[in-house]
């Protein structure tokens, strides 16, 4: 098993390499330091906008290769992950914010995972039921909301019963209070201002997981591995929880790191419309900054937290499925 | 957003509808009982309920964004000084926005430009990814490993924030938007063709043109691809969905239309800022963004419904 783990984490994270160098050739072609200076008067000459800019590794005189090496060298040999182009240091500004976001993305996808599957077990177990009817055409209704008008969406919501309670409970700003000391204190409002984005990013993400889970179980419901069960005495709710959702789990495990992506792009949305400070905003920031080496190492963030749900997904693959650990 | 499908749980019943041009039979006549195939598409897809709702939705629309800009005198680029921010009234029947553009007309028009991008690409997309799934599979071997692997890390690379990155140079006009997001749109798509394909690629009637000598690109326009048909057109609706979501989440950041073009994801991102002051600027756009993609999915399930006899149990997997 840690073979195969091991084999699939080298995979990912070649994988990760090959997109943010991938990433840096695209962001040097399309984002132009250059343009950052055109609004400065008196107007500066080429030569001056090179010089400014060839301190941070971003002179566009000087061979893109040659930038690309220097970069690399100092990503691989330093962790320095470069300079925006008014020479602030991305390491500084990373640090933080990718917390922040991967407690985001992570509650959020693990959090759309449980619901969604304990719903599917709930529903399939039930099908055509009222209740499995109205959670269908809820699924179906939240699938087609966007995350922007889902987020705008509660925070009116959370305005209005922050007006009805006459106490502020629901932070619709900031990952953060900026007074609030101690441990547990300092935990306790970060987990407050987790709510509304955390909620967003479930509610328009569980439902591609209870909708696959439902039909999955669907099909192998049925099947005889289950009725043997039901037969050695398993009512059939244990049988379902025990044999059918086993086997079923293991494509939902499998498609885990494929919905990693969306996952990050809504945050960059939430980020956005709850005004926190995460990698979300930093990567709208420096797209519109030309900020060449924070654009990739968002870039490179979002990678990283693919494979980690990728290899997360191997595992709980490994676990579930015998055929792999055999092998 | 939803999950890609994955080979296995692609309804095989799909292909079971899709008659070959070996089985292609007479569309009407020899026996007056006989009920063509379109006939009998069209009765199974008005017994569904949803799905006639989401037709007439989504017809209601398309007339609302084709023809609703006659009843206003308003241009959605005019400026009425004399009314900023109004909410919506006799004279401006959606309100104004802080500029004075009417809403309404501004409604109008986001609505046309998004619908435009989305059907566009969504055409496209299922184009590129029946020729190049479909290619794929039949050709097999190198191209077939070659094409998975690019689908592949495709999947795994945010493609989002690359769209981003490209679309910031390049965007403000929806046509080079709809380029982009057909470019980093195909994958998931040719993955479900792809697997779908390597069954086809099998059956009979593809042996019997290859010993007639037919070669790889016309087996796979002519022999593949029509066999496909069903899904594809599932693939299409479900594709406009999530062009979409996509469209507006990149012009609500900023990075896909742009001023002084309109389309719901810019109409969106100027409501935001002032949803408790004046909400009717967001409310607007939410509910034809909402009722847009929710018609768009009724009418594509009831295609599959209706395409997929099997489908009736709920086996199809992801819905993208």
């Amino acid at each position: 098993m840690l073979r195969y783990v091991t084999r699939r984490a080298a995979g990912w994270f070649l994988v990760i390499a090959v997109a943010t160098n991938a990433t840096y050739f695209l962001a040097s072609s399309f984002l132009d330091p250059r343009s950052n200076f055109k609004e400065l008067r008196p107007v500066r000459t080429d030569e001056q906008i090179s010089r400014a800019l060839a301190p941070y590794n971003l002179d566009p005189h000087e061979p893109l290769l040659h930038r690309w090496w220097d970069w690399l060298t100092g990503v691989v040999l330093r962790f320095d992950w470069g300079r925006s182009p008014v020479g602030v240091e991305v390491n500084g500004e990373i640090g933080y914010r990718s917390l922040v976001s991967a407690q985001l993305v992570i509650g959020a996808t693990v959090l759309s995972v449980v619901v969604g599957v304990a719903l599917a077990v709930h529903t399939a177990s039930r099908q055509y039921g009222w209740r499995d009817r109205a959670a269908q055409a809820l699924s179906m209704a939240l699938f087609n909301v966007p995350v922007s008008i889902a987020a705008l969406a509660l925070v009116l919501l959370a305005i209005r019963l922050n007006e009805q309670a006459g106490w502020h409970f629901l932070y619709v700003a900031g990952e953060k209070s900026p007074d609030v000391e101690g441990f547990w204190a300092t935990l306790g409002d970060r987990l407050a201002h987790l709510i509304l984005p955390t909620l967003t990013l479930t509610l328009t993400g569980y439902v591609g997981y209870h909708l696959t889970q439902r039909s999955l179980l669907l099909d192998v419901i049925g099947s005889d591995f289950v009725r043997t069960a039901r037969a050695t005495g398993l009512t059939r709710a244990q049988a379902i929880r025990r044999h059918a959702l086993r086997t079923a789990l293991i494509p939902t495990a499998q498609s885990v790191a494929f919905s990693i992506p969306a996952v990050f792009t809504g945050a960059v949305l939430t980020e956005t419309i709850f005004g926190w400070n995460g990698m979300g905003q930093y990567f709208i920031q420096t797209i519109n900054k030309n900020d060449v080496h924070g654009t990739v190492a968002t870039a490179a963030f979002a990678a990283a937290l693919t494979a980690i749900g990728a290899i997360l997904a191997d595992i709980t693959t490994v676990l579930l499925d015998p055929r792999v650990r055999v092998s | 957003m939803g999950i890609p499908v994955s080979p296995d749980t692609t309804p095989d019943g799909l292909l079971a509808t899709a008659p070959g041009p070996a089985a292609q039979r007479p569309p009407s006549g020899h026996d007056g009982r006989y009920l063509g195939r379109r006939r009998l598409y069209v009765r199974r897809f008005r017994r569904n309920r949803t799905a006639v709702a989401g037709v007439v939705i989504l017809l209601l629309l398309v007339l609302f964004s084709a023809f609703g800009g006659l009843f206003t005198p308003y241009h959605f680029s005019d400026a009425d000084f004399s009314a900023l921010t109004q909410a919506p009234g006799a004279e401006h029947w959606f309100g104004t926005n802080q500029g004075g553009n009417d809403v309404y007309a501004s409604a109008v028009h986001g609505l046309q430009r998004s619908l435009v991008i989305a059907v566009t690409v969504s055409v496209l997309t299922v184009a590129v990814s029946a020729v190049v799934g479909a290619g794929a599979a039949y050709l097999g071997g190198r191209v077939e490993k070659a094409t998975l692997a690019l689908i592949h890390f495709l999947l795994i690379v945010p493609s989002f924030l690359v769209l981003a990155l490209v679309s910031h140079r390049l965007a403000g006009d929806w046509r080079v938007l709809i380029l982009v997001l057909t470019v980093f749109g195909w994958m998931s798509t040719t993955r479900v063709v792809w697997s779908v394909s390597t069954s086809l690629r099998e059956r009979d009637y593809v042996l019997a043109a290859e010993f007639m000598g037919v070669r790889p690109l016309r087996v796979v326009l002519r022999h593949i691809i029509p066999n496909l048909g069903s899904l594809l057109i599932v693939n299409l609706t479900l594709g406009v969905v999530s062009t979409v979501l996509s469209e507006t989440a990149l012009s609500f950041l900023g990075f896909g239309v742009q001023t002084p073009d309109v389309s719901l994801g810019t109409m969106l991102a100027d409501g935001a800022g002032t949803i408790t002051s004046a909400p009717w600027l967001f409310a607007f756009p939410a509910g034809l963004t909402v009722l847009l993609t929710v018609s768009m999915t009724f009418v594509g399930d009831g295609l599959r419904d209706a395409l997929d006899p099997t489908s009736t149990t709920g086996a199809a997997g992801g819905r993208r």
